[in-house]
C-alpha cells in the first residue's frame, strides 16, 4: 500500500484521546436551560399559576412536550457526534410529531372559532420569539462544539436538529413565564419560534461543524 | 482501537495498516482507480482526526465504514474530470463481502438512490465520463443528468448512516 508513510506520521502524532460520550454535552445543554428559566423567571416573571402552585393543564401540556422535544433532539444531535452505519436516530420523530399537534391543532381551532386573543397579544408573541430565540442559541451552543469534536456524517441535518433541540428547550424556557394557554396562540408563535431556530441551525451550524 | 485511544502506538500501526487494506477494498470501484490511494489515505486521517468520536462499547467497521462513506461522498462532490482508464461494471475477486461488509458497503448506498441518478453519478462522477457523454450513454438530457447528480449526492449525504 502506498499509504505507508502517512501511516508511520500519524502514528508518531497519537495521542491518548477521551472517547466522546454524549451525556456531557446533554448535561450542559440542560444546566444551559435552568440557566435559561431563570433568567426568564427573574427578567419576566412566573406564570401566576405556577408560582401558585396549580398550573393549567394546558401549561403542563406545552412545557412537556417543548421539554420532550428538546430533550429527545438534543439526544440525537449528541449522537451523531459518533457515527456509525447501521444507527437511526428517531426519538426526535416522533417528539416532534406530538409537537406538530399544537399548529394542528391552531389550525381547526383557528377555522372553527375565535383567532382574536391569539393575534391580539403580538406584543407577547414577538417576546415568545425572541426569548426562545435567545435561549436557543445559549442551549445550541454545547451541542455545535460537541458537534465539531465528533464526526457528524450529515451536517445539514445536523443543522436543523441543533436548530429544533435548542429552540425547544428556549421555548420551554420562557413558556415558564408565558401566560398564554390558548392553542391558537401557541400554536401560532411557538410553532414560529422553533422553525425560525431550526431554519437558522440550518443555516449557520452546517458550515461550523463540517469536517 | 480502544488501546490506540489509550495511546498505545503499536497496536494504532496495526489498526492503521489494517484499516488501510480495508478501505482499499470499501473503495474499490466507486472511484477512479487512480483516486483510491488519495482516498484512503484521506479517510485514514479522518480517522486519526476524529478517533476520539469513536465509541468504544460498539462495532468498529459501521464507524469507520461511516467515516468512509462520508469522505467518499464529500470525494464525488468535488468537481474532476477523470480521464484515466474507463472503469467496467466488474467486481473483484477480492470483494466478497461477508454480511456486515454487504450492509456497509458503498453499493448499498448507492442501490438507495432512485436508478436515474445512481446511474449517472456512476457514469460522470466513479467512470469519470463527460456529462455529454454520460447523456449520449444514459439517454438523459444534459439538464436532466446535471440535476440527477446533484440531487444524487445531495441524497448520498443523508443515507450516510443507513445501512
Amino acid at each position: 500500500m502506498s499509504n505507508n508513510f502517512d501511516i508511520s506520521a500519524l502514528v508518531q502524532e497519537l495521542e491518548p484521546v477521551k472517547p466522546l460520550r454524549p451525556h456531557i454535552p446533554l448535561l450542559l445543554s440542560a444546566l444551559t436551560t435552568i440557566v435559561a428559566v431563570v433568567v426568564v423567571i427573574w427578567s419576566q416573571g412566573m406564570r401566576a399559576d405556577l408560582s401558585a402552585g396549580k398550573p393549567d393543564e394546558m401549561f403542563l401540556i406545552r412545557a412537556g412536550v417543548l421539554l420532550l422535544l428538546g430533550g429527545a433532539t438534543a439526544h440525537s444531535v449528541t449522537s451523531m457526534a459518533s457515527p456509525a452505519v447501521g444507527r437511526s436516530q428517531n426519538g426526535w420523530k416522533m417528539a416532534l410529531a406530538a409537537a406538530v399537534l399544537f399548529p394542528l391543532a391552531a389550525i381547526i381551532v383557528a377555522t372553527t372559532g375565535d383567532v382574536g386573543p391569539a393575534l391580539k397579544a403580538m406584543d407577547s408573541g414577538m417576546r415568545c420569539m425572541g426569548y426562545s430565540l435567545v435561549g436557543g442559541l445559549a442551549t445550541a451552543v454545547p451541542m455545535i462544539i460537541w458537534l465539531r469534536k465528533g464526526a457528524p456524517t450529515s451536517p445539514e441535518r445536523a443543522g436543523w436538529l441543533t436548530g429544533l433541540a435548542s429552540g425547544g428547550l428556549g421555548a420551554f424556557a420562557y413558556n415558564i413565564h408565558c401566560p398564554f394557554n390558548n392553542v391558537v396562540y401557541i400554536g401560532v408563535w411557538y410553532s414560529l419560534a422553533l422553525m425560525i431556530c431550526a431554519v437558522l441551525g440550518r443555516i449557520i451550524v452546517p458550515r461550523l461543524i463540517r469536517w | 482501537m480502544r488501546l490506540a485511544q489509550s495511546g498505545d502506538k503499536q497496536a494504532y500501526a496495526v489498526l492503521l495498516e489494517q484499516a488501510g487494506r480495508w478501505l482499499t477494498r470499501f473503495f474499490a470501484y466507486k472511484i477512479a482507480d487512480d483516486a483510491v490511494d488519495d482516498l484512503v489515505q484521506d479517510t485514514l486521517i479522518s480517522l486519526h482526526r476524529k478517533r476520539a468520536s469513536y465509541d468504544p462499547s460498539r462495532p468498529f467497521l459501521p464507524w469507520l465504514a461511516a467515516i468512509a462513506r462520508y469522505r467518499w461522498v464529500d470525494r464525488l462532490r468535488q468537481t474532476y474530470r477523470h480521464a484515466a482508464d474507463e472503469l467496467l461494471d466488474q467486481h473483484s475477486d477480492e470483494s466478497h463481502e461477508d454480511e456486515v461488509g454487504a450492509k456497509i458497503s458503498i453499493d448499498r448506498l448507492l442501490h438507495k438512490l432512485p436508478e436515474a441518478q445512481a446511474l449517472v453519478i456512476r457514469l460522470v462522477k466513479i467512470d469519470g465520463l463527460s456529462i455529454s457523454e454520460a447523456c449520449a450513454r444514459c439517454g438523459q438530457s444534459e439538464p436532466l443528468v446535471k440535476v440527477n447528480i446533484h440531487r444524487g449526492l445531495k441524497k448520498l449525504a443523508t443515507l450516510i448512516e443507513s445501512d
